[in-house]
């Protein structure tokens, strides 16, 4: 992907540029507001990483004025800690996504890898599957190797943002946000606790793992 | 008002001096009127006993008995008897009267209806009568009472025109005026209990453009409660402030050790050192993340977004993630929730709020191996409790833990920033909601009430301003 990093934080910007370089992306960095909108308005972008504080033009002003006139490269919001406001002004404003800084990398690689280019998800589709793994969203059942599994509501719902996120991995604080509308730091890893209770019915039973632990990032459930 | 109103007014100070001051003023007034009624009386008896006296002297003088029974008997047709009766009884002879039959009496004494022939129309109420020996018989001269009974009239018409209606407006007044006083008491009182109750900018309201000496007790207070809460406020502009500063350095410090972890080839023991050093960073963050985000709630600005949010999902979501901890752990997470259950709020604190307070009961109540989680909703609004059977907070410790980075000496050890209830704390004033810490014996007891929302309460009413009744 094609991305453009605007970040006036030297430190900040080396380390998202570095990281994403070395995950096989196209990074420009930029340094300030201005320079950023006239960077983001001549050249072609997957995806932006906008920081919130600039100098010069602010992240909030630039995200707007380039919604103005019809760009709709995706965003991911950088924001500080302490801002209860900053995640509902950023989207208000027409970013796709937030983080709060300091984040780890996993999590901005993930939420880069959700918004960019995104695969339109299928519409309505009525199943989704995942190797022998089958679920029917209608008739809410869920089947593998042609058993029935028994899932709680919560378990079905994640179960179902994985699976329609196939081959995508989804950060504990992804998941938080999707299945149960958290968007703060619960101070917990219960999300580790659901995905285990999630595992003991769709994993274990059949001996092999559909759903993987990516190391400092999260979860995925592969294709095939 | 309940049943303890009655009590508290005996022992409001301004109604208690009224009532003794009115109970002198009465017992004067009643002691002078008295005293007045007795002496005039006295006065009268005295005037009426010398007339008696004087006129049996008189008669006394004759010493010719002949003389004696023609002047009786031309005093005894001249006299009225409505004024003055006369009856001479004669050892021997006729009796001599201008009335009926007087009852026999000796000395001096009262006549009233008994001793008199009450036939006789003419005759007074009452008479003063003398009886004495003259002559060769006995004398009975009686004055008419008429004048003592009319002042005592008098007096009882002046008791109950005057003095009576004046006991009754001196009474009216004392107590309006008492009334009024203790009302801006109460007004100091109530405001002296909200500020230590922490609404710090509660103040009295009634002290503008008067100089009295409640005026100067409620400016007072309110001097002092303004002083402590620029205290507060630059207290916490000052730990704002830090924390803004350190923002960008920690932010930094973060990037470099995670840096470091991606990019180094690491022995073992440094990785360990420098994982430890990346967990340490990550509390550092996280502690701040509360401090800025305690700030920011207290700031108020939030206030604006609130709209209306059914709690009853809010505290279901929140159980629904947190009870596979609970279990891990061994506990029973209970919630008992009727939906709905709307409140103007913000949907993120709100559920940040639930899940403080069932963290923070799991982690000091865990002894007690239950938690329960309650949403009502009434007409008085909506609550939210959440109870424990752990060792619970001792009374004098419940408004400690509502400040910020406070710890019980004995949670120490555990895990948690200190920040947590302080979050609960502001979340509720900015819903303008009453947060309590109660005793569950054993354990401890949260409740939240929420106030009403205005107009309509069901989901999905129009988004209200900041709920302003107090």
């Amino acid at each position: 992907m094609k991305i453009l990093v605007i970040e006036d934080d030297a430190a900040t910007g080396s380390y998202i540029a570095d990281g994403l370089r070395e995950e096989g992306h196209s990074v420009d960095l930029i340094t300030s507001g201005a320079e950023g909108l006239v960077q983001a308005t001549i050249g072609i972008y997957d995806v932006m990483v906008v920081d919130r504080m600039l100098p010069g033009l602010d992240g909030m002003s630039l995200v707007k004025t380039l919604r103005a006139t019809r760009n709709a490269t995706p965003v991911l919001f950088l924001t500080a800690m302490g801002g209860v406001d900053d995640r509902i002004e950023g989207l208000h404003a027409g970013a796709d996504d937030y983080l709060v800084k300091p984040f780890a990398f996993g999590e901005l690689s993930a939420r880069i890898a959700a918004i960019g280019r995104r695969p339109k998800l299928q519409d309505d589709p009525v199943t989704l599957s995942a190797a022998d793994l089958e679920m029917q969203l209608l008739s809410r059942k869920v089947t593998r190797a042609g058993q029935i599994i028994d899932l709680l509501p919560r378990e079905f719902a994640l179960l179902e943002h994985l699976l329609r996120r196939k081959g995508r991995v989804q950060t504990r604080t992804m998941l938080m946000e999707a299945v149960w509308d958290i968007h703060y730091d619960p101070l917990t890893n219960v999300v580790d606790t659901h995905i285990s209770r999630l595992r003991a019915k769709v994993d274990k039973p059949f001996g092999s793992d559909l759903i993987e632990t990516v190391r400092g990032a999260g979860y995925r459930i592969n294709e095939a | 008002m309940s049943a303890r109103a009655p009590m508290a007014r005996i022992r409001s100070t301004p109604l208690r001096l009224t009532v003794i001051l009115l109970a002198i003023f009465a017992l004067a007034t009643l002691g002078c009127f008295a005293t007045a009624y007795l002496v005039v009386r006295t006065n009268l008896n005295a005037a009426i006993l010398s007339d008696l006296q004087q006129t049996v002297e008189t008669f006394r003088s004759i010493s010719d008995p002949d003389e004696l029974r023609e002047r009786l008997v031309e005093a005894a047709a001249t006299t009225d008897p409505t004024f003055r009766v006369l009856h001479y009884l004669p050892d021997r002879g006729a009796v001599i009267a201008n009335a009926g039959e007087v009852g026999p009496i000796s000395g001096l004494s009262i006549l009233s209806d008994q001793d008199l022939d009450r036939s006789d129309t003419n005759l007074a109420g009452s008479y003063l009568a003398l009886s004495t020996r003259l002559g060769t018989g006995q004398l009975i001269v009686a004055q008419s009472r008429t004048p003592i009974v009319e002042m005592g009239e008098v007096f009882f018409a002046v008791f109950l025109t005057g003095l009576l209606p004046a006991i009754a407006i001196a009474v009216g007044a004392g107590f309006w005026v008492a009334r009024a006083a203790r009302h801006r008491i109460e007004n100091i009182q109530q405001a002296l209990s909200e500020i230590t109750g922490g609404h710090i900018s509660a103040r009295v309201t009634d002290v503008d453009g008067r100089s009295d000496d409640l005026s100067g007790i409620g400016q007072a207070v309110n001097d002092m409660a303004a002083a402590q809460e620029a205290l507060i406020a630059s207290m916490r502009q000052v730990s704002s402030d830090i924390a803004h500063d350190l923002k960008t350095p920690i932010q930094r410090v973060s990037v470099l050790l995670n840096q470091l972890v991606d990019k180094t080839e690491l022995t073992k023991g440094q990785e360990d050192l420098l994982l430890r050093a990346q967990g340490e960073t990550a509390r550092i963050v996280r502690t701040f993340q509360a401090l800025l985000q305690l700030a920011q709630i207290e700031g108020g600005a939030v206030r604006d977004r609130l709209a209306p949010v059914d709690l009853a999902e809010v505290v279901r979501d929140v159980v629904d993630f947190l009870e596979v901890d609970a279990e891990a752990q061994g506990l029973s997470l209970t919630a008992d929730v009727a939906a709905p259950a709307t409140v103007a709020g913000d949907r993120q604190l709100l559920s940040q709020l639930s899940v403080n307070l069932i963290q923070n009961a799991m982690m000091h109540g865990a002894d007690g191996g239950v938690i329960a989680v309650r949403v009502t909703a009434d007409d008085s609004g909506v609550a939210l409790m959440v109870a424990d059977r752990g060792a619970g907070i001792p009374v004098a410790e419940r408004d400690n833990v509502l400040q910020r980075l406070y710890r019980l000496e004995r949670s120490r050890t555990t895990d948690g920033n200190g920040l947590g209830l302080a979050l609960v704390a502001a979340v509720c004033d900015l819903h303008r909601a009453r947060l309590t810490l109660g005793d569950n014996a054993p354990g401890l007891v949260v409740r939240i009430v929420f106030p009403p929302l205005a107009g309509s309460a069901g989901v999905g009413a129009p988004a209200q301003g900041p709920h302003l009744t107090q």
